[in-house]
């Protein structure tokens, strides 16, 4: 199998040339990141109000009492019996209620709702640790609670590294795919296997060529996320980027690796919900790896966006460089790129022949 | 209709022998004997699924045959991939991007075969002068009509100066001036020692070829140059005379052994040959006379009905 630069370096013009002129796709460049953190980074970012919360106030507990009537998402409506509040809460009108008496603190919570039942469980926790501070103020020092990383993080920080491997994966696979189906419905695919063109030569064109593409798609996402949305880059920016371009090239070439199982361009959008959206589940950014089920895990392990998000939000969140996320994250790429790059290669020929 | 010269002694561009694919269970290429001598131009004429396509892509080795040998511009089939350079394959699907201009299809496929920048230039406006899309070089293929998008495909095919050229019905869509200018130019190609395959499904076209071959069902019916295949099928030229005295001359000529026919007046000879047109001459002085060519058509239809 023969490798020819220039050959490789014509094609990478060519799929050049071709995205230049499609103004949509640039278009969806600027504006995908912009649309994506504004979904992800505020509609998902946890933050609620209006956290209907019941308190039956027996005696006891100032601080925490007070704590709880300070938080604004709470609306706190103040009952006179346990049973008020049980009777509440079944009929949908409280979200939960703490009882407060001087022996004990109950918490009666709506289990339908675990992110509401847990943000009512976090204030009562807070307000108790203020509560034991104040308390043992004469003797100890406060507890003083430390979180490495993240503890003024807001949802946007973490989600903003994921959207930008995100946009880059979704817009790379979908791009490589649909270009590949082309290839094949225009008859170009069967010109080149008549010609000098070897089949690594090019996929390695679009790899290439696709890069460039990616190069511009990451530098607008950063410049969006960092400096429309504020997010943190402690890290080197062609750190990132040496991670996306990673990623970016193993979208290109699963892209092309199923564009073989697609014999149109409506059946490649068919995919997203098959690629794509597990990808989004599963990457650990959302929703973190430790709650995906165990026998999901597996999958989370085998999908480069994991990987990739892991890696972004390191370089981006705690400014690490290339060395600190050789292994696994880049390793983990590099083999996913490897294997798929050998898998649309052969099964360029297997279609043809 | 130039290139009727002697077909050189020399090996075959294409030289097919037991060649047999199959799909599933239906017989695309069943036995297939077929030589295409070099520098000519060779038509495979037949009907729509008859395997002219699936013989191409043999060719090409882009399907790998059940049985058969066959061997391209001297070596074997298995080996030629090594000589893709010298191959130009246009398919019926054109292989175009929409979404480039005239020029940037002919640069892309002129930079594949690794043309130097001048040589690009030159071939590519000696192309597009032949396909008449100079002035259009700017425009986006996807906005051509379907005959100059045709041509843009032939333009491309011819890039690299291919020994061998396979296209694939290439005259489809093209108005009858510029497939003059085709004809031309493919004979040009053969001057210069190149062999050009050409399908179609059209006789007049197939007229114009070096050498025929006429394919069914994944067989040969019959091949050779047009006047053999006439004669393979007991079709041969008719001369009509007008003459002062038909009775008298009709016997003089068949005294001279010829195959005469009396028609209202008019005396018809059953020629062997072109040739023998200026010995009938020599033997009688017409007033008026009418060659009548027998149709390739015809010849296949007997043909084929014998097959």
């Amino acid at each position: 199998m023969s490798l020819n630069l220039g050959r490789v370096g014509v094609v990478a013009l060519r799929v050049v040339r071709q995205l230049k002129r499609d103004r949509r796709t640039i278009g969806l460049i600027v504006f995908a990141p912009i649309v994506l953190m504004i979904l992800f980074g505020y509609a998902l970012s946890g933050d609620m109000s209006g956290v209907a919360l019941g308190l039956v106030d027996g005696g006891g507990h100032a601080a925490l009492r007070s704590h709880l009537v300070s938080i604004q998402d709470f609306d706190i409506l103040y009952l006179g019996s346990q049973s008020d509040a049980e009777k509440l809460i079944t009929e949908g009108q409280l979200d939960g209620a703490v009882l407060l008496q001087p022996e004990e603190v109950r918490v009666l919570l709506d289990a339908s709702s675990l992110q509401i039942s847990g943000a009512i469980a976090a204030a009562v926790q807070a307000g108790a640790s203020k509560e034991k501070a104040v308390l043992q103020k004469a003797q100890e020092s406060p507890i003083i609670t430390r979180y490495i990383f993240g503890y003024d993080l807001e949802m946007m920080d973490t989600v903003g590294p994921a959207i930008l491997g995100l946009v880059v994966f979704f817009f790379t696979f979908i791009n490589a795919a649909i270009a590949f189906i082309r290839e094949r419905s225009q008859g170009t695919l069967e010109k080149f296997m008549v010609s000098p063109l070897s089949r690594v030569e090019m996929v390695s064109g679009y790899v290439l060529g696709f890069s460039l593409f990616t190069i511009l798609q990451s530098a607008t996402t950063l410049f969006v996320v960092t400096f429309g949305f504020g997010v943190p880059l402690r890290g080197s920016p062609f750190t990132a980027l040496a991670v996306v371009l990673l990623l970016g090239a193993g979208a290109l070439v699963l892209g092309s690796f199923f564009s073989n199982f697609a014999r149109s361009e409506f059946q490649v959008v068919q995919f997203i919900p098959l690629i794509i959206t597990p990808q989004i589940v599963l990457c650990g950014i959302w929703w973190p790896l430790q709650s995906v089920p165990e026998f999901i895990r597996p999958f989370s392990y085998i999908l480069p966006l994991t990987y990739a998000a892991h890696a972004l939000r390191a370089v981006m969140l705690k400014g690490a460089g290339i060395s600190d996320i050789l292994y696994p994250d880049l390793l983990a790429l590099g083999v996913f790129f490897l294997i798929f790059f050998a898998a649309a290669t052969l099964m360029l020929r297997r279609e043809v022949a | 209709m130039a290139g009727r010269g002697m077909v050189r002694e020399m090996e075959p561009a294409v030289s097919a022998r037991g060649v047999t694919k199959s799909f599933g269970r239906q017989k695309v290429l069943d036995s297939l004997n077929l030589d295409i001598p070099s520098g000519v131009t060779y038509c495979l004429l037949g009907p729509n699924g008859s395997g002219k396509t699936t013989f191409i892509r043999a060719i090409v080795r882009l399907l790998h045959l059940d049985k058969g040998e066959m061997s391209v511009l001297g070596r074997p089939v298995s080996e030629v991939d090594k000589i893709y350079s010298q191959i130009g394959y246009m398919t019926q699907h054109k292989a175009l991007y929409p979404d480039l201009t005239v020029q940037e299809n002919m640069e892309f496929y002129a930079g594949l075969y690794g043309l130097t920048r001048q040589h690009r230039e030159e071939r590519i406006e000696e192309l597009l002068e032949m396909v008449d899309l100079l002035e259009h070089r700017g425009r986006l293929a996807g906005a051509l009509s379907g005959g100059m998008y045709q041509r843009l495909s032939l333009a491309c095919t011819l890039i690299h100066e291919p020994e061998l050229l396979l296209l694939d019905e290439p005259t489809v869509g093209i108005d009858p001036r510029l497939r003059q200018t085709f004809w031309e130019y493919f004979d040009r190609l053969t001057r210069e020692g190149k062999t050009v395959l050409i399908t179609t499904h059209l006789m007049d076209e197939a007229e114009k070829c070096r050498m025929v071959g006429y394919m069914r069902a994944g067989r040969m019916v019959a091949q050779g140059t047009p006047e053999e295949i006439l004669s393979q099928a007991g079709l041969r030229p008719l001369l009509k005379l007008w003459l002062a005295e038909p009775e008298r001359d009709a016997a003089l000529l068949r005294a001279q052994g010829y195959e005469i026919d009396v028609v209202g007046g008019v005396v018809q000879a059953r020629l062997e040959s072109h040739a023998q047109i200026k010995e009938v001459l020599a033997a009688v002085s017409p007033l008026d006379m009418r060659l009548m060519e027998p149709k390739l058509e015809e010849a296949f239809l007997r043909l084929s009905v014998g097959a």
